[in-house]
């Protein structure tokens, strides 16, 4: 596919050679995309309700109905049941099965992190015995690594697993489990002996196994969260997956992809609230003009296009050079690994980026919908609520934050990075970060910050470049946006006074146009 | 029933003894139209419809025949399911996804020369011709143009009954189709071979699977030129929006809304 790798975190080293975006996906792939976008628009949609409610058995109906399809096992290999297609065009998938947040939950969980893991580190053995449920969506996977006192730092995981004849014995609490409620089956990390941490596949009907009661949550209504509690929990010695000792590279790779998904789960519905911000705002009529009239109301509209065409950009981009390090290293175990942990920078910044993107997009809806967005007979409310839990799980965007930095010093430490090189102003700001001594995780976080945000603004262009006056009239709208949050973060690291570079005046009433045009989100197909 | 000898091309999945016991070959043309829920503007000159960065589907109307020829075929009426369309290369997109639904094999006539549905049904009757499907079923129009007239021009060239407007299609002995008419449901019995159209309410099309897709892609796809292109009959002269309505009103009462009439002269 690609003549050489284009290395993980090289975007601050110039301008690479070619990036994809999601215009770039074959006829093939977009019929693909096309049938996920309409099974969720017909089968999905108009039942929120139902599915807040969780209506009893409607879940696991509508994840079988999608399994028919092939829909629950798009990256997993062929000979499980999967459909061993790329992990850029499942997480477009993704994106379309996800413009409601419980579906997206439920679906996401099932068809990505529950199979990840499995697919990456499983043996052959593990794959063919757990897998095809999954990938078929007769079944649906969970994976728990949260516990009570062990969220962000899941290293410091409580629960254990003691070897008994030839069973594992597993105890301890889990939390925050996704899926819990309908889950077939699930994939826990426990501590054998107390020390080991370990990934083990841990099925339903274990004797020893609970479902607390649900969370009462304020969003995702429709998902299952709850924790589960494992006491004496007997599982056969075959279900510890990979290595004794070596789940954290289960756990924490199955969290890169599933970081890199999550990007694409949080533009799902922000993508439905450009939607019904644009119905809104052309039916809604005062002083005589429709809402999308009005001056502050296209700048919205504008805004959030850009914000959501910034974003994609990013995700797919990202996604294509995880497919190629799956081409180049993928297949064995330690190669699966490379390949996931390569792009893990890019990974949280896709993550950080795309979930307040979808804060704010969502944020603006509501206002576009005025006083009806703050009632629940309006769909924004939902969308509110729903999106909020994005900047906390799959690692708080905090955490992310600090990941970043971190990995990028250590990049650069272990110089497997070709010269910095800026291609725009705020990548210099970014590597002139990287070369400060940062004072403690305020400046990290800056750090950081700047680093996703010329990601960001570097995807958007390179893109742009390939579209056209549409396109470029996206990205030019969200320059300005990207320039005053890099700023921002300057201001954390120095007091040296700093200059905003000159930008492109911005047509906002063209791209409300836009907008409307499009009914949402501006599609290049 | 036509009874053909020449199993070769039979597929692998028919099975004898099930509602047909002959070979069954049903031939589905599809157009390649600009997707009908998105907003196009004429061009600047009126020569036709921008469709700069459109999205292309298969013809309403011919994916609800395709869709129904799929059903036949796995109800066990039907053993072969030809798509034809008539284009550039671009139109293989939709080919491939009648493949996808579960078509088993598709053929392009290849032109970029604007046709009218003369031309259409010119060029569709040498493809059958060399064919020889017992039964043609497509669209009854194409969402783009509305002309509702290549099937009927079509069947008269092939000298075959034609049932226009399907909302039931029965394979047997005969063909049986049930059409809604303004004044109930017509019931029409063919013989083989004919040519149907499909009306909206035939069936409503499947999603189109996954793993359909990906075994369309190893489907074959065969690409002809046509013999002559015929020269069109009609041209278009001017493509234009609508003319803006003028806003309405919102009336209080009946009374009202009989007087607003009789204003306007049309009571």
């Amino acid at each position: 596919m690609s003549e050489t790798l284009i290395l993980g975190a090289s975007f601050l080293c110039g301008t690479p050679a070619r990036s994809f975006t999601p215009e770039d996906f074959s006829s093939d792939e977009k019929m693909m995309i096309d049938t996920a976008e309409q099974f969720c628009r017909a089968e999905i949609m108009p039942h929120l309700e139902a599915i807040d409610h969780q209506e009893e058995g409607l879940m696991p109906k509508l994840i079988a109905k999608a399994g028919e399809l092939g829909l629950c096992g798009i990256d997993s290999p062929e000979a499980y049941g999967g459909l061993g297609l790329g992990k850029n065009l499942a997480a477009r998938i993704l994106e379309f099965m996800s413009l409601n947040g419980s579906m997206s939950v439920t679906y996401g969980i099932t068809s990505g992190i529950s199979q990840v893991g499995l697919s990456l580190f499983g043996s052959d053995e593990q794959k063919a015995k757990f897998l095809p449920a999954l990938t078929s969506g007769e079944s649906i996977g969970a994976y728990a690594l949260s516990e009570p006192n062990s969220g962000s730092d899941a290293l410091s995981a409580t629960t254990t697993a003691v070897q008994k004849g030839d069973k594992w014995v597993l105890n301890g609490t889990k939390m925050w489990i996704s899926n819990a409620k309908w889950a077939d089956q699930f994939l826990v990390m426990a501590k054998i002996n107390g020390t080991d941490f370990s990934a083990f596949i841990v099925p339903r009907d274990t004797p020893g196994l609970t479902i607390a009661r649900e969370e009462h949550k304020m969003g995702l209504k429709g998902s299952s969260t709850a924790r589960i509690v494992l006491e004496d929990a007997e599982i056969p010695l075959d279900n510890l997956l990979y290595e004794a000792g070596k789940g954290h590279h289960v756990a924490f790779n199955a969290l890169n992809i599933g970081r890199f998904k999550l990007s694409s789960m949080s533009i799902g519905p922000a993508r439905n609230a450009i939607e019904l911000a644009a119905g809104y705002s052309r039916d809604r009529k005062q002083f005589g003009k429709s809402l999308s009239e009005f001056g502050l109301i296209q700048k919205k509209l504008g805004q959030m296009a850009a914000l959501f065409f910034v974003a994609e950009s990013m995700i797919y981009r990202t996604g294509a050079l995880i497919d190629e390090a799956f081409d180049l290293y993928g297949g064995t175990i330690d190669g699966n690994r490379k390949a996931a942990e390569e792009y893990a920078i890019e990974c949280s910044a896709c993550k950080v980026f795309s979930t307040e993107a979808e804060a704010l997009i969502i944020d603006d809806a509501l206002q576009i919908y005025g006083g009806y967005g703050f009632t629940e007979e309006f769909p924004i409310a939902r969308h509110y609520r729903d999106a909020r839990v994005s900047k906390i799980y799959e690692g708080t965007n905090e955490i992310n934050r600090i990941f970043l930095a971190d990995r990028f010093q250590r990049k650069l430490k272990a110089g497997s990075l070709s010269p910095l090189q800026a291609d725009s102003w705020i990548a210099d700001l970014a590597i002139k970060a990287l070369h400060m001594q940062l004072d403690g995780q305020i400046q990290v976080g800056a750090a950081s910050d700047l680093i996703l945000l010329a990601y960001a603004e570097q995807s958007s262009r390179l893109r742009a470049a390939k579209l056209g006056d549409e396109g470029q009239a996206l990205h030019n709208a969200a320059v300005p946006y990207l320039h005053l949050k890099a700023a921002e973060a300057w201001q954390l690291l120095t007091d040296e006074p700093l200059t905003l570079p000159k930008v492109e005046k911005v047509d906002y009433e063209a791209l409300a146009n836009m907008v409307h045009h499009n009914n949402g989100p501006v599609r290049f197909n | 029933m036509i009874r053909l000898t020449d199993r070769q091309s039979l597929d692998a999945t028919w099975q004898p003894g099930k509602l047909v016991d002959t070979f069954m070959k049903v031939l589905v043309p599809i157009k390649r139209v600009v997707d009908p829920y998105a907003k196009v503007r004429p061009l600047a000159d009126g020569s036709g419809v921008d469709t700069t960065g459109a999205k292309f589907e298969i013809n309403p109307f011919d994916e609800i025949a395709v869709e129904e020829a799929v059903r036949q075929k796995e109800k066990g009426a039907v053993t072969e399911i030809v798509v034809v369309s008539i284009g550039t290369s671009a139109s293989e997109e939709q080919l491939r996804k009648a493949l996808a639904i579960g078509a088993d094999r598709a053929i392009l006539v290849e032109t970029d020369a604007v046709l009218d549905s003369p031309g259409v049904a010119a060029l569709l009757k040498e493809v059958i011709d060399a064919e020889r499907p017992q039964v043609v079923l497509m669209g009854k129009q194409a969402t783009d143009d509305d002309n509702n007239q290549a099937g009927q021009m079509l069947a008269a060239k092939l000298g075959w009954g034609q049932a226009t407007f399907a909302a039931k299609v029965e394979l047997g002995a005969n063909v049986t189709v049930t059409r809604e008419t303004d004044t109930g449901e017509q019931t029409l019995s063919l013989a083989y071979p004919c040519l149907i159209t499909t009306d909206l309410r035939l069936n409503e099309p499947r999603y189109v699977a996954l793993p359909g897709i990906i075994k369309a892609r190893s489907k074959p796809l065969e690409k002809r030129a046509p013999s002559t292109v015929p020269a069109a009959k009609t041209r278009t002269v001017n493509v234009e929006l609508p003319a803006a309505r003028p806003a309405g009103r919102k009336v209080g009462s009946v009374e009202e809304l009989a007087a607003a009439i009789k204003e306007r002269g049309a009571l």
